[in-house]
């Protein structure tokens, strides 16, 4: 494995690690004091904090070092998580993003973002609470007056402002009244693994010996002869008694990054009396081997500039407090200690992601294109096992049925298969959610209003493709409930509601399709401007006769913008038909409902799968089409009673007392010259965008299958009306029908290219 | 890094005994079994648990061959190693076994 691919890896984990960092705060913000996700934000800062130190990543390592300290504070219950306190930390957490992402990817950062930052998180953990105007830095009187120990020493000041941090020790000692002089047995073995990913056992048991008063006893049962012996095995492991006055997660953060290469128990001595298998023999303990632990790091050419730095500082504190350099030393000497230190660090980070892991359940991580390798064989698989069935159909007349049996369990197999497939690529929608946290954050600070995100259902799981094509539209649409949506705070008061907007995002499955809604609390639309805006841009008539919901729908109309002034965060008249356009090419619908003074409500539908279908084969003027089943409501025999003629070449269906326009298919998509006769086909009542219902007239059907989606624009060219084509069991192709499209056509428009399926975001599975 | 030989039967210990060290002291030793050995640990710097194990079943090899394992000269760094990771000295830095 190259430097390069450590990298990545470290990278994919930082992802995770900010996602687990943004999740930690928002819980927070919420309300929630639990000391573990307090404990998960700091462990997530911190492991980011270790690998970029590994490589080399300064600008990274110095942001991470002055926010875990802040983390720090209130880990240890000096600092508490209030609103103003989150809201910087939510800050520094998108800053964080923002440094991982231009040290992967190069770019710059606003310097004097991360500037800013830098001051107030200071300022936080000095114990004072986030000026009102934010960004001011705090004055050096103030600084002094916090008196820390660690203030006298240089302070190498680099081009990002980092100054190495005082860890606050003091808060240490009542931290933990309850556990004041416990003793703590610890049962210690490391694993191969430990060691060959470059951590190194002794020192692990060094960081220990630094919480507090310790007694070791090595256990080496297991060690064998030396000539079976496998020199990088591990064999000894060890019991310690501990008497600290810390808790027991200060012990295990000492483990923290070898948590998952060895066996590690921790219990208070009196519950442990009781198992005593070894005996202990205290071995005497003077702190001067930390010291010149310490000075060795000191002296290590290969540290990297910031580890000098925290080891300095580690070292001055280590003078004025003997005990509780735990963390700062731990970090200095985890990079300073190895000789590879980028594999450590790798290592470390790839604990930490075991860790994240295991607490969601164990996963892999596969590259991408592997899977959708598997997906498109998979795909062919299903066609092939159609096709046999078809051709033993077809040329066994005597119906052997053992032949049948089988072919039956092979087609149940293939469609398990496939489920299980389409699962691996189905992807919680959380990733997306959270990118829209912050979105909400930086707009409302932009525009001067407080709002709260809300999630629900993030754990809802969709096609990768379909969530990585659902950020663009959702950002838009979360940038106009914000901008538009949402009133200030003064209106807000003034209509007697929460001066917090609420801006709702949920998801949920809903009938083999994903129904994503977003809600806003804010005054709704104001249809009247809605109404005139739409007729000074020449989009409806002045005398137009309109439904509430029509005017509601006109937003979605191209070049359509109410903001009074064009802002930079929406209003450009480009948005709303954009998001539009982008649902539809990901085969959904979006729709809305507003109240006015109660806020709108956007529901999007889409398929959980661009990869696969459900549809009804029909046969229209000869051709076999595809509709998919989602769109269908209901099928029936039209009755010559039924049909009645409407305009020139109108016609309508009556069902249970309501009209519904005719829409005959093989007319429109020019199959045939003529119209049919209704009474001859089928009609397959089909829900349109706009919630408008109109029968779609077919020659018969043939059947309902399950189809894989070939892309009609990778394979031949793009054809209006029709969204992809698949391959059925006798090895003809079928087009698969744009409901959408067909139904606009029949109102007269024509079938537009954009109408359908853009190129770029056809379906998944291209053969 | 490799261990050198300080004249028959005596081993100098690597001023890093780290992970990799553990298998060159290991087959070190293994070819050294069968007579006295005095082992120079004055110029060890540092010590991992790997190298330390190794020591320890020399000590318990040179002991079923009924030969001397003697460690000489330990550093400081050595014997404060040793020490931490509980390994009791008399057990290893004993004059005669």
């Amino acid at each position: 494995m190259d430097m390069n691919e450590i990298k990545e890896i470290f990278f994919q984990e930082c992802e995770e690690q900010l996602a687990e960092l943004e999740s930690g705060l928002l819980k927070l913000n919420d309300g929630d004091r639990d000391p573990e996700t307090v404990n998960a934000v700091f462990r997530a800062v911190h492991s980011i904090k270790g690998g970029a130190g590994a490589f080399g990543l300064d600008d990274l390592v110095s942001f991470a070092h002055v926010f875990e300290t802040t983390l720090d504070c209130v880990r240890s219950g000096k600092l508490e998580p209030g609103q103003d306190v989150l809201k910087v930390m939510l800050k520094s957490a998108d800053v964080l993003a923002d440094l991982v992402s231009a040290s992967r990817d190069g770019g710059s950062v606003d310097e004097s973002r991360t500037r800013g930052l830098v001051k107030e998180l200071e300022a936080l953990a000095n114990g004072e609470l986030p000026s009102a105007s934010g960004h001011e830095a705090p004055k050096p009187a103030a600084k002094a007056a916090s008196a820390a120990p660690q203030e006298e020493t240089p302070k190498p000041t680099d081009e990002s402002g980092f100054q190495p941090i005082p860890f606050s020790f003091d808060g240490f000692d009542d931290e933990e009244p309850v556990f004041e002089g416990s003793i703590y047995e610890v049962t210690f073995k490391p694993r191969r693994e430990l060691y060959s990913k470059g951590n190194e056992a002794a020192l692990l048991l060094r960081d220990l010996s630094r919480i507090g008063e310790m007694s070791i006893a090595c256990d080496m049962d297991e060690l064998p002869a030396l000539d079976k012996m496998d020199p990088e095995a591990s064999y000894f492991s060890w019991k310690i008694s501990l008497k600290t006055n810390k808790g027991e997660d200060d012990i295990r953060t000492v483990f923290e990054f070898a948590e998952w290469d060895c066996d590690l128990e921790v219990k208070l001595a009196e519950e442990a009396s009781t198992d005593e298998e070894l005996p202990m023999i205290p071995v005497p303990f003077d702190l001067s081997i930390l010291d010149d632990a310490s000075a060795a790091e000191e002296e290590d050419k290969a540290v990297e500039p910031s580890a000098v730095e925290e080891t300095a500082a580690a070292a001055v504190s280590a003078a004025k407090v003997a005990t509780g350099i735990v963390k700062a030393a731990d970090a200095a000497a985890r990079v300073a200690e190895k000789k590879d230190a980028a594999s450590s660090a790798a290592a470390a980070a790839q604990n930490n992601a075991a860790a994240a892991a295991a607490a969601a359940g164990q996963t892999i991580r596969v590259d991408l294109d592997r899977v959708d390798r598997l997906i498109n064989l998979v795909g062919e698989l299903v066609i092939n096992q159609a096709m046999l069935s078809q051709s033993v159909i077809e040329n066994d007349t005597n119906g052997t049925s053992s032949i049948n049996m089988g072919l039956e369990e092979l087609q149940q197999l293939t469609r398990e298969i496939q489920d299980s497939v389409m699962a691996i690529r189905a992807q919680p929608v959380k990733p997306v959610f959270q990118r829209m946290s912050r979105i909400v954050r930086e707009v409302a600070d932009m525009v001067g209003k407080q709002i709260r995100l809300v999630t629900e259902g993030e754990n809802t799981e969709v096609d990768k493709t379909v969530i990585d094509k659902l950020a663009e539209p959702l950002t838009h649409m979360i940038r106009n409930a914000v901008d538009h949506g949402i009133e200030t705070p003064e209106k807000r008061e003034a209509a007697g509601k929460n001066p917090e907007g609420t801006v709702k995002l949920s998801a949920k499955h809903r009938s083999g399709r994903i129904l994503i809604e977003l809600q806003d609390d804010g005054a709704g639309i104001n249809r009247e401007r809605v109404r005139q805006k739409a007729i000074d841009n020449d989009l409806i008539a002045a005398d137009a006769n309109l439904s509430d919901d029509e005017i509601d729908n006109l937003i979605f109309m191209p070049g359509f913008s109410t903001a009074d002034k064009i802002s930079d965060i929406s209003g450009r008249g480009v948005g709303m038909d954009v998001v539009k356009r982008s649902i539809q090419a990901l085969g959904g619908r979006i729709s809305i409902s507003s109240r006015p003074g109660h806020g709108s409500t956007f529901t999007m539908s889409l398929p959980l799968t661009l990869a696969v279908l459900d549809g009804m084969v029909v046969t229209v003027a000869g051709q076999t089409l595809v509709v998919p089943l989602t769109a269908i409501v209901e099928t029936l025999q039209p009755e010559a009673s039924a049909i009645h003629s409407f305009g020139a070449n109108q016609r309508l269906i009556s069902i249970r007392n309501s009209f519904c326009p005719l829409v005959d298919v093989g007319r429109i998509l020019n199959f045939r010259a003529i119209q049919a006769n209704p009474v001859d086909g089928v009609a397959l009542l089909v829900e349109s965008e706009g919630g408008g219902q109109r029968a779609l007239m077919v020659d018969a059907i043939q059947g309902q299958r399950q189809v894989v989606i070939k892309s009609l624009e990778a394979n031949y060219t793009h054809v209006p009306g029709i969204a992809a084509a698949t391959i059925l069991g006798d090895g003809r192709v079928a087009l698969i029908l744009d409901v959408d499209a067909v139904v606009a056509a029949s109102r007269g428009q024509s079938l537009k290219p954009e109408m359908a399926l853009k190129p770029e975001m056809s379906l998944a599975a291209t053969g | 890094m490799a261990a050198k030989k300080a004249g028959p039967g005596s081993l100098k210990l690597s001023a890093v005994l780290d992970l990799n060290e553990a298998s060159v002291l290991h087959g070190k030793l293994m070819s050294m079994r069968g007579s006295d050995l005095v082992i120079d640990a004055s110029g060890v710097e540092r010590v991992g648990v790997q190298c330390a194990q190794v020591l320890v079943a020399g000590v318990m090899a040179w002991k079923e061959d009924k030969k001397s394992f003697l460690v000489e000269k330990a550093s400081d760094a050595f014997q404060k190693t040793m020490q931490l990771i509980g390994i009791d000295t008399d057990n290893l830095i004993a004059k005669e076994i």
